[in-house]
């Protein structure tokens, strides 16, 4: 009987260009989410800068405080709205660490937010609700990790249920971002998650009603 | 990329390694599948070991009787291993009926098979030996196609045959059939790599010299039918897979006994690869290729449920943490959110293997002509890639558990 034991070596080399081909067609997959994330990135930067500028407008006087709210608001739905589809994204990436990398971009985009929506408010004595959710992203307490999944979903719910009156506005706190990390410690926060509405600081997981108290 | 997608990238490459290797090799002998050398007829004896079979060792015994041998080359021998439901009657009866028939009575129960079996071949007056189980039901013309392997090979010590399951009626039974049917196919493609690692029990052939010689069937193993195979490999022997020649068998009806049956193997199979650990490395394909792969899927099957225990427990831990807090908060506790419809890379992957693993089983079950057999269907396909395969490490667990505490028997 011939025996065909050159088969271990050619089956070797065709899993490892068959794990290879996988290997490529998972980083195309990767990389296709990723210029998904890449060009809805760079219209929130372009929605920003045009937000910073209307900010400048507003203390030269020329613009409507209400024209900067509504932009602020717009600004905060979008980047709220591309947040879930990175999470998603991110999670389903096992590949590349580029996923981390747009993710701290977007934290930066929203740090710019809230030092802008915060500014917005004190200008403009402006009728709306800043509320900034601080959390530990990749983390491995699981405690931690279901209250940050709880405290996703109330913060969903009351955005539904309030729409146009809370500007969200979710930040990764470990991604060691300066600017971040100064926003952390002007507020005095120890521990993830958080939540700070209109400046007031909540540490401990809360219902949409009991949320609905601190919003004017 | 963390830790456990690292063992999932490496579980997977792992698979796709044997399926390619599988296809790989059928591809390369496709047109000698059911290739086998003509022998000649020579003298053969049938060693059967026989407990608690009343009802089925008459109709075995007849059924080695009508095999396609000349009645005066073939002798069969029974040995009863101190059966308690009257076998000992129905075998006294059938000593009356046929000439060339001995049988033997044990005074004492083996717990094992080695023990009658080797009995049965110390008395057999042929140098060719078959093996049979007391519900064995080969086809006519198997010892035909068998004998000319030992025949024209010297170095070849023992020959199998495809193991099928006897009329499947119960759908664990054709669950089986199935997995029998992808055994043989798979045993055939091992046999073109040297690599038939069991001659299981239910019809076997061997030469009664060479079985002397490597000390006959191991008394102390669980599947003295793997041991032999270890053992004549390490003597410089080869086994070889008569894949047309066919005998039947009857497979567990419940799944107790489905799961006694499995956690036997898997004890019997630990037990020889323990025995043979020295032999890595070395004695040709037994060392090159038949304990490696072994003793590396058992450790990927101890892992495997390991890591898949871990990952379960976390999970109901977080589920648990989620639903404790999604209550306090008065929030839903599933949402649409909470689907992906993103699939990782090794979710492509997972899926891809099990697309090419369902094809391996698909296109064994076509080759092996079972395709119109009524117990091939949709619901037991399923059930058998999906729920059967998973119970394999579950098994494995218990069987290692069981010998670590030292506690078990036939």
């Amino acid at each position: 009987m011939v025996s065909s034991k050159h088969a271990f070596w050619q089956a070797l080399l065709v899993t490892i260009a068959l794990f290879l081909i996988g290997l490529f067609l998972g980083m195309a997959i990767e990389g296709s989410r990723l210029n998904t994330i890449e060009d809805f990135y760079a219209e929130s930067e372009i929605s920003l800068m045009d937000i910073l500028a209307l900010n400048e407008l507003i203390t030269t006087g020329n613009y409507s405080c209400q024209d900067m709210i509504h932009s602020n608001l717009l600004f905060a739905d979008r980047i709220y709205e591309e947040a879930i589809i990175l999470e998603d994204f991110e999670n389903a990436g096992q590949l590349t660490d580029d996923f981390k990398l747009a993710h701290k971009r977007y934290d930066l985009l929203r740090t710019f937010l809230l030092i802008n929506s915060e500014k917005t408010r004190e200008l403009c004595k402006g009728n709306f609700n800043v509320v900034v959710y601080f959390y530990e992203q990749e983390t491995e307490d699981l405690a931690q990790r279901a209250t940050q999944n709880v405290w996703s979903k109330v913060l969903f719910d009351l955005k539904q249920k309030k729409g146009a009156d809370v500007i969200l506005i979710p930040i990764a706190a470990n991604g060691g971002l300066h600017s971040v990390d100064s926003v952390v410690s002007q507020y005095d926060i120890k521990r993830f998650p958080v939540i700070i509405i209109n400046g007031q600081v909540i540490d401990e997981l809360k219902s949409v009603e009991e949320l609905e108290d601190y919003l004017i | 990329m963390n830790f456990i997608d690292i063992v999932f990238f490496v579980y997977t490459f792992v698979a796709l390694y044997m399926i390619v290797l599988m296809i790989i090799i059928y591809l390369s002998n496709r047109g000698r599948m059911f290739n086998y050398p003509k022998g000649k007829i020579e003298p053969v004896s049938i060693v059967m070991s026989c407990w608690n079979a009343k009802h089925n060792i008459g109709n075995a015994v007849d059924r080695m009787f009508s095999l396609d041998w000349p009645k005066d080359k073939l002798e069969v021998i029974v040995v009863d291993d101190c059966s308690t439901d009257g076998s000992q009657q129905v075998i006294k009866e059938y000593a009356k009926k046929y000439k060339n028939f001995k049988y033997i009575l044990r005074k004492k129960n083996s717990g094992g098979a080695a023990t009658p079996q080797n009995d049965g071949i110390r008395i057999a007056k042929n140098d060719y030996i078959a093996v049979a189980d007391d519900d064995s039901f080969p086809e006519s013309d198997a010892l035909k196609k068998m004998i000319g392997f030992l025949q024209k090979d010297k170095k070849v010590g023992a020959v199998t045959c495809s193991v099928l399951v006897k009329k499947p009626k119960k759908f664990i039974e054709k669950i089986q059939a199935i997995e029998y049917v992808v055994i043989s196919f798979g045993r055939r493609l091992l046999d073109f790599v040297d690599s038939v690692y069991v001659t299981p029990g239910p019809f076997a052939l061997y030469r009664k010299k060479t079985l002397i010689e490597v000390g006959l069937f191991d008394k102390d193993n669980m599947t003295q039918d793997i041991e032999i195979v270890y053992n004549l490999m390490s003597k410089g022997y080869k086994a070889r897979m008569a894949l047309d020649a066919r005998v039947y068998v009857d497979s567990p009806k419940k799944l107790r006994g489905w799961w006694r049956q499995r956690v036997r193997w898997n004890i019997g199979g630990t037990q020889t690869l323990i025995k043979y650990k020295n032999k890595l490395f070395r004695n040709g394909m037994l060392g090159l290729f038949v304990i490696p792969f072994f003793s590396s899927s058992l450790f990927i099957g101890v892992f495997g449920i390991g890591l898949f225990l871990y990952l379960t427990i976390r999970r109901v831990i977080a589920t648990y943490f989620t639903t404790t807090y999604s209550v306090s908060a008065g929030t839903a506790l599933f949402s649409l959110s909470d689907i992906s419809f993103n699939p990782t890379v090794l979710n492509y992957f997972g899926f891809a293997l099990f697309l090419l693993g369902s094809f391996y089983i698909f296109f064994g079950i076509i080759t092996m002509r079972e395709w119109k057999k009524r117990y091939i269907n949709f619901y037991s396909m399923i059930i058998f890639l999906t729920v059967y395969l998973t119970l394999f490490p579950l098994n494995l667990i218990d069987a290692l558990f069981r010998m670590a505490i030292g506690k078990y028997s036939w």
